[in-house]
This record gives structure tokens, C-alpha cells and sequence, in this order.
């Protein structure tokens, strides 16, 4: 053996391997899933959909590069190597986007979202405890609305705003508007194929599978949608019980709609906004059911964006409470 | 996402797998003697506990066997020279297992043949009529320490004859890069049940429980051997967690350990397989633990059992397997997924070390491209133990030390999971043996 070794290896901390599931794995499997849904709303809302979507992506990637080069050429290195977060980036607010949203809207919420709330966020906080999406759209409908009027704010459906949803006469309006729009009954409509709303909403069934598919592909915080379907479809039932009328298609036009069913999957779970402990996505999940059918009670459709930002700034704080007990401190496995 | 159920895919929290298929077919690859090295380190301390004095000065002869080092303290294991040869000195050389220099002796190996040396026998045949305190104190003398990677002093573990009531043989084997244990149990069931004997002996237990991921009728040797001696096998789960003693404590008796206690203290003393082996070995052979075997993987031999003397130099390791150690970037001792990589191949094997991986520099480490971390929570979702690594890791970072003791990041097993799941390749390990040293110093 040597007196002084001269060969030296690389020392380091296990581990020594890897399970291969990358971030930009989980990234391009989220973007994967959510084609489900983006896919759905072509035979529903036709071309002008897919153009919200490309729109919404050519945006975020333009910003993405725009970033990386301007990173570049101050720093000589970059941060911004792969496109794979910014595309998932463009997918969400492209099927966030309602159809009659003119394009300059999404294309406004896309810059927003990446410039602002994703590159903007990180550098100032350490990390983003806004969602990007959901804050870009609640801060650009905000400013339209003290711009252009609460109907332009109202997701540029200011018919919205005469909806009376505390009354089954009420209700039974809602639902015959989208009886009307094609040949399915107004709640399979909702679940199935709606020309209405939200792009990423056009098919609730879609959404679904492409949640579940979510679950198990990424183990996305399944705990934060759970709860937040079951509390939206708890007071949707307990509304049709005291108010009358049917409540299928009261479950189908709370639970299906876009603002409930894909923000629920694929908004109120992003990883780095929303509670990490359990317990706490359990408890946030339930505000944000309880928040997102009050806002839609009041005839504000798309409102659960405002809950999910709202309580994206108390995640934190959600974070300290229901934690798992660890193992040896008398807690169940 | 993937389910992968197969012996070399193991099953964690969270759905998550560890990929063993590195150790693939090694389970049939009889151990492969490693010739002696032409100088031996060996380390005064290879034990939990306080070093030993070195038995020998520089110039000394020494014979293979003859104890060359041990201390006072209850907790001190002696060491054996692993073969017959002059001690050169008494140095500090870098200490795999303590990551450190330690002291060590030097033995430059002598070319004549001279008998090894060996402890007084017992008759497994008389074991009954044995002192169960004179059985443990000739493990002590043979020099056994927990062969599965701590290196606690299985005479002490083997006196707890009155907290204990279960004796669990851990045979799991969960590394993804260790299968020597299933080599042993292939090739010596004779010794390894003699062993557990004797440990049950030793601890007056009303149960023994074998724990093994291997099928019914794997072992059909070894099966009969622990049918015969009363022992109870238990097939469990293919998992890697479950290979910590707590863990296996759980799994089998479904009672936790409580945090700050130790398996005994709920009854369960746990041993690992290898330790067994060296204890019958000790106690029937009079042959102290100054060799064993080992998992060597590299990609251009593939897993490869071996069988090593105790202060064989890595690079002797290397170069019998035909790896010119100039060809290697990392060394691996240990687990890979909990081992460190050591500074160079003039690192000694101590009696813990279970396993060799060599990389070269094609074989770039994948924590090279770390990135921020994006809070997905799937190192809380896999953790064993129910800490959350990444709060842990925000708090390590803010120096919030009484958060720390809030998240209880003392009850980590540095498992090394949450690093293995990471999307961002953070290596959460660092973070969290600082913040378990943190909060341990109080």
C-alpha cells in the first residue's frame, strides 16, 4: 500500500443511486395527462380552444427563453435549461382560459405567469407560494374589472352575474342553458361536453380520468381533490335538499364545471403553493370547497381561483398542523 | 406509474420502488476467496462504542487470529490480526465507516505458513450445559460486531437476557447492492442455524423469528435446519425500509419502538444473519471475525461474491477483480443508499462493510444536476419513519433549530429514500444528519 494515496476519488453523501423519477419526468407526464382534457375540448368548443392552448404555450415558452437568454447573458449560465415546467405552465393557464376569452386575455395570463408569478416569485420569495396561473388570472380579471367593468372581470360572461342559484327555479335556468347547446340532457352535458366555461372544463369526465390518471402516474396531493369534491358535492346536496329540485344536476353543474373539476386536479394541487403535511391538505381542500361553492352561489363561476390564491398565502401556516406522527411517538403506520 | 413486483423491485411507502436489479443473479454466485493482501489495516475501533488500545507495538510479529487490540469499557470489541505477519506501525488511515481518520493497526504479511490461532471451543452439542455469560463473553473475545453495517457490539445486545423475548435473524437483505446474505444462507445453513442457537441461548428467548424476503422452499436446507431448531421463518414483504431493525420490529411484532428506546427495550433483539454466522464461527471454530463476505459490484464484472479478510485494502479488492483503480471515480463501501463514497482506494474494509460498488467516470453520479426543490412531497410520502424530509431540510437551511426538534428530525434512519425519490436530485441526507446532529446536541 501507498504511503500517500495518489489517486483520489470523488468522496460523497449517499446516495449512490437513483430512482430515475426526474422533475422534468414529472413534468412531461403532468403535460401528457393534461392533453386528455385539451383533446376533449376540440370536438366541444372547436378550434378556438386549441388556439387558447397554443397561444398559451407559445407565450410562456417565448418568456421561458426570453429569461434563459437574458439569464445567459448576464450571468454566463442559465437556470432555465429544460421547457418542461414552462410547458405545463402554458397547458394550465391555456385550459384555464374561458372560451370566450378573447386571445389577448390568455396570452396576458401567460406572461403574467411566468414572468411574474413563476420567475418574479422565485427570485423574490426563495420559492412560489402563489399558484402562477391562478394568481396571473385573479390579478389580470381584476384589473380588467376596474378597467372594462365587472361583467368583462366576471370571465367575460356577464350573464353570470343574473344567475339565481339559491332558488330551484333558479337553478332549473342555469341548467336548461345547457340543455339547449346540444343533444345530451343538461347534466350529462356537464360531465360529458360543454361549449361553456372553462376549456380545461369542456369534458368533466375527461378531467377525471385524466386526474386519476394523475394519481397514480405522479402522486399528485390526491388528498387536497378528494376533499374538495366531496365538500363542494356535500353542500351542492344539502342545497338541493333544502332548496328542491333535482339534484343530479345540481352535483353535475357543481362538481363538473372547469373552475371545480380541473382546477381541483391540476391547480389547487401544484406541489410548491399547496400544503405538504396530510393532514393540512385535507383542511385545505375542504376551505377551498366550502370558498369555491359560496363564490359560486354568489354567481361568481370561476371564483375558486380567489379561494385557491387566498389560501395558497396561509399554506405556511397550514403546514404546521396536521403533520403524521412519526414513527416511535405513538402514532398508527 | 409503475408496479413492479418482482425480488429485485422493493415495495416502499408511497408506491414507490428501489431498484435492486444491480444485485441480479448474484444470489448464484458462490463466494469467491479473495487472497490475502500483502498488508492489512486494520482499525482499533470497528464497533459502536470507545476505541481500543493497540495489544502490539511496530516490529511485532503477529499471527493470524492473535488479538491485536481491545479496550476496557463495556462497549469495546477486540480486534484479531487478520493474518500471520510484523506489525509495520500504528497510524490514522481513513475509516469508512466513521467517514474519518482513525488509528489503526499496520501488518505487513509474512510468506511463511503458520497455523492461525483460535479461541477455546464450546460443543454445540453441549450448549445446553454452557453459561449463557461465558458464551457471551467468547462472542466478545471473537470480536463479533452487527455484520449488517452498524457495527454494534453484538455481546452487549446478546446480555439483554432479561428484556428479551424475541430474537429476530435479520435476513432481509434490502440493500439493492448487497447479496452476500443470500449466498450465506445458501452455502453455511449449518453454522448460521448453530448460531441463532446459541444467540437464543445466550438471551433465554421464548421466540426466534428468521426474517427473510425469500419464497417458501428457496432455502429448503436452511428451511429444515430452522424447522428443526425451533426457529419460526417469517417471509416478509420485498422491501427495502423494512430492513431496519425498528422497522422489522414493527412488521413482525406490529409493536413501534418508542423514540430513544431500542429494539430490546420492547423485547426484540435483532441480529443480523452475518452476525450469526461469525458468532458460531467464534464460539464452535474458535475463529475470531477477521474475515467475511461481501457484494462487490462494478459494471464491468457485475455483482460478484467474495470472501475478504477484515483490513483488506480497497485497491486489493480492485485489482483481484481485474479494475485497475486508476479506472475508478467512486468507491462505494456499504450500501448504496446509505454508504459514503470513500477518498481513495487505499481504504481498508472493516468488519461492517458488507459491499463494494465501483463506478467509473462514465457512471456519473445522478445527484450531479440538482435543481430547486418543488415541494411535490414525495420524500415525505416514502419516508419510512413519517418526518418530512423537506420541512426538515427548510429548517436545517434557516438554522431553526426548535423547529427542528418540532419535526422530529431525530428519528431519522438515514435510510436515504427521500434522496432516492427526489424529482430535483436533492441529496436530503446532508440536511438531515446535520438536523439530526443539531438537535442531539441540543
Amino acid at each position: 500500500m501507498r504511503e500517500e494515496p495518489n489517486l483520489r476519488y470523488i468522496s460523497e453523501l449517499p446516495p449512490h443511486v437513483h430512482s430515475g423519477i426526474t422533475k422534468d419526468k414529472v413534468m412531461l407526464r403532468t403535460f401528457l395527462l393534461m392533453c386528455i382534457p385539451a383533446l376533449a375540448a376540440l370536438p366541444a368548443m372547436g378550434l378556438s380552444a386549441l388556439a387558447h392552448i397554443a397561444i398559451a404555450i407559445g407565450t410562456v415558452l417565448f418568456c421561458h427563453y426570453s429569461l434563459a437568454y437574458t439569464e445567459l447573458l448576464s450571468k454566463g449560465t442559465t437556470s432555465y435549461k429544460s421547457p418542461c415546467s414552462p410547458l405545463v405552465a402554458g397547458m394550465i393557464v391555456g385550459l384555464s382560459m374561458p372560451i370566450a376569452a378573447p386571445y389577448y386575455a390568455t396570452v396576458g395570463v401567460a406572461a403574467l405567469t411566468m414572468v411574474v408569478f413563476k420567475w418574479l416569485q422565485g427570485r423574490l420569495c426563495g420559492r412560489k407560494y402563489l399558484n402562477p396561473a391562478a394568481a396571473s388570472k385573479v390579478l389580470l380579471l381584476a384589473a380588467l374589472s376596474i378597467a372594462a367593468g365587472l361583467g368583462t372581470g366576471m370571465m367575460f360572461y356577464p350573464a353570470h352575474l343574473r344567475l339565481d342559484l339559491w332558488t330551484a327555479a333558479g337553478f332549473d335556468e342555469v341548467v336548461a342553458f345547457y340543455d339547449g347547446r346540444s343533444a345530451l340532457s343538461g347534466a350529462l352535458s356537464l360531465v360529458l361536453l360543454k361549449d361553456h366555461g372553462w376549456i380545461g372544463g369542456a369534458s368533466g369526465l375527461a378531467v377525471l380520468v385524466a386526474g386519476i390518471g394523475a394519481v397514480l402516474w405522479i402522486r399528485l396531493k390526491w388528498r387536497i381533490v378528494v376533499s374538495l369534491l366531496l365538500t363542494v358535492g356535500v353542500l351542492a346536496a344539502v342545497m338541493s335538499l333544502v332548496t328542491g329540485g333535482s339534484m343530479v344536476d345540481r352535483l353535475a353543474f357543481h362538481l363538473f364545471t372547469g373552475s371545480v373539476i380541473f382546477m381541483g386536479f391540476f391547480m389547487a394541487t401544484e406541489p410548491q403553493s399547496t400544503p405538504l403535511a396530510e393532514g393540512g391538505q385535507y383542511l385545505f381542500g375542504t376551505a377551498l370547497g366550502v370558498g369555491t361553492f359560496l363564490l359560486q352561489q354568489l354567481n361568481v363561476l370561476g371564483g375558486s381561483i380567489i379561494v385557491l390564491v387566498a389560501l395558497n398565502l396561509v399554506t405556511p401556516l397550514i403546514d404546521t398542523i396536521g403533520r403524521r406522527r412519526p414513527y416511535g411517538h405513538g402514532g398508527v403506520r | 406509474m409503475r408496479l413492479r413486483r418482482d425480488k429485485y423491485h422493493f415495495q416502499e411507502r408511497g408506491g414507490f420502488t428501489v431498484d435492486a436489479t444491480v444485485k441480479r443473479g448474484a444470489e448464484h454466485l458462490p463466494f469467491q476467496r479473495v487472497p490475502d493482501p500483502e498488508l492489512c489495516v486494520v482499525f482499533l475501533r470497528q464497533h459502536i462504542g470507545p476505541p481500543n488500545e493497540p495489544l502490539v507495538g511496530p516490529g511485532d510479529r503477529v499471527t493470524e487470529g492473535q488479538k491485536i487490540g481491545d479496550g476496557e469499557g463495556h462497549m469495546c470489541v477486540p480486534v484479531h490480526a487478520p493474518v500471520t505477519g510484523r506489525v509495520t506501525k500504528i497510524d490514522t488511515a481513513y475509516h469508512p465507516g466513521l467517514g474519518a481518520e482513525s488509528e489503526a493497526v499496520f501488518i505487513e504479511r509474512a510468506s511463511e505458513e503458520i497455523p492461525p490461532l483460535r479461541l477455546s471451543r464450546f460443543d454445540p452439542d453441549r450448549l445446553q450445559d454452557a453459561e449463557p455469560d461465558a458464551l457471551v463473553g467468547a462472542v466478545r473475545e471473537a470480536g463479533v460486531v452487527g455484520l449488517g453495517g452498524a457495527g454494534f457490539p453484538a455481546h452487549v445486545k446478546l446480555s439483554f437476557r432479561d428484556k428479551a423475548e424475541y430474537l429476530v435473524i435479520n435476513a432481509k437483505e434490502s440493500d439493492p447492492n448487497v447479496a452476500c446474505d443470500v449466498r450465506l444462507k445458501q452455502e453455511r445453513p449449518a453454522e448460521l442455524v448453530a448460531g441463532i442457537r446459541a444467540m437464543a441461548r445466550m438471551l433465554n428467548v421464548k421466540e426466534c423469528i428468521f426474517a427473510t424476503r425469500a419464497q417458501r422452499g428457496e432455502f429448503p436446507e436452511l428451511e429444515e435446519r430452522l424447522r428443526k431448531a425451533g426457529v419460526e421463518l417469517a417471509h416478509i414483504r420485498p422491501s427495502y425500509s423494512v430492513g431496519s431493525d425498528k422497522l422489522l420490529v414493527k412488521e413482525l411484532l406490529n409493536v413501534e419502538v418508542p423514540c430513544g428506546a431500542y429494539p430490546p427495550d420492547v423485547g426484540a433483539v435483532v441480529h443480523n444473519v452475518f452476525t450469526a454466522y461469525a458468532v458460531a464461527r467464534g464460539l464452535y471454530d474458535g475463529e475470531p471475525l477477521t474475515s467475511r463476505g461481501i457484494t462487490f459490484i462494478s459494471r464491468y464484472t457485475g455483482p460478484r461474491n467474495l470472501w475478504v479478510k477484515v483490513g483488506t485494502p480497497m485497491r486489493h479488492v480492485l485489482e483481484h477483480m481485474g479494475i485497475p483503480p486508476d479506472t475508478v471515480q467512486r468507491l462505494v463501501v456499504a450500501s448504496m443508499l446509505m454508504g459514503g463514497a470513500v477518498p481513495h482506494a487505499d481504504v481498508p474494509l472493516v468488519k461492517a462493510t458488507a459491499a463494494i460498488s465501483a463506478f467509473d467516470p462514465q457512471e456519473r453520479s445522478p445527484y450531479e444536476r440538482e435543481r430547486a426543490c418543488i415541494r411535490c412531497g414525495y420524500c415525505n410520502m416514502v419516508c419510512p419513519v413519517s418526518i418530512y424530509p423537506v420541512l426538515i431540510m427548510e429548517a436545517e437551511k434557516r438554522g431553526q433549530r426548535g423547529k427542528l426538534r418540532r419535526l422530529h428530525a431525530e428519528d431519522c434512519i438515514d435510510c436515504g429514500l427521500c434522496s432516492y425519490v427526489c424529482p430535483s436530485l436533492i441529496k436530503l441526507t446532508g440536511y438531515l444528519r446535520r438536523a439530526m446532529a443539531e438537535v442531539k446536541q441540543g
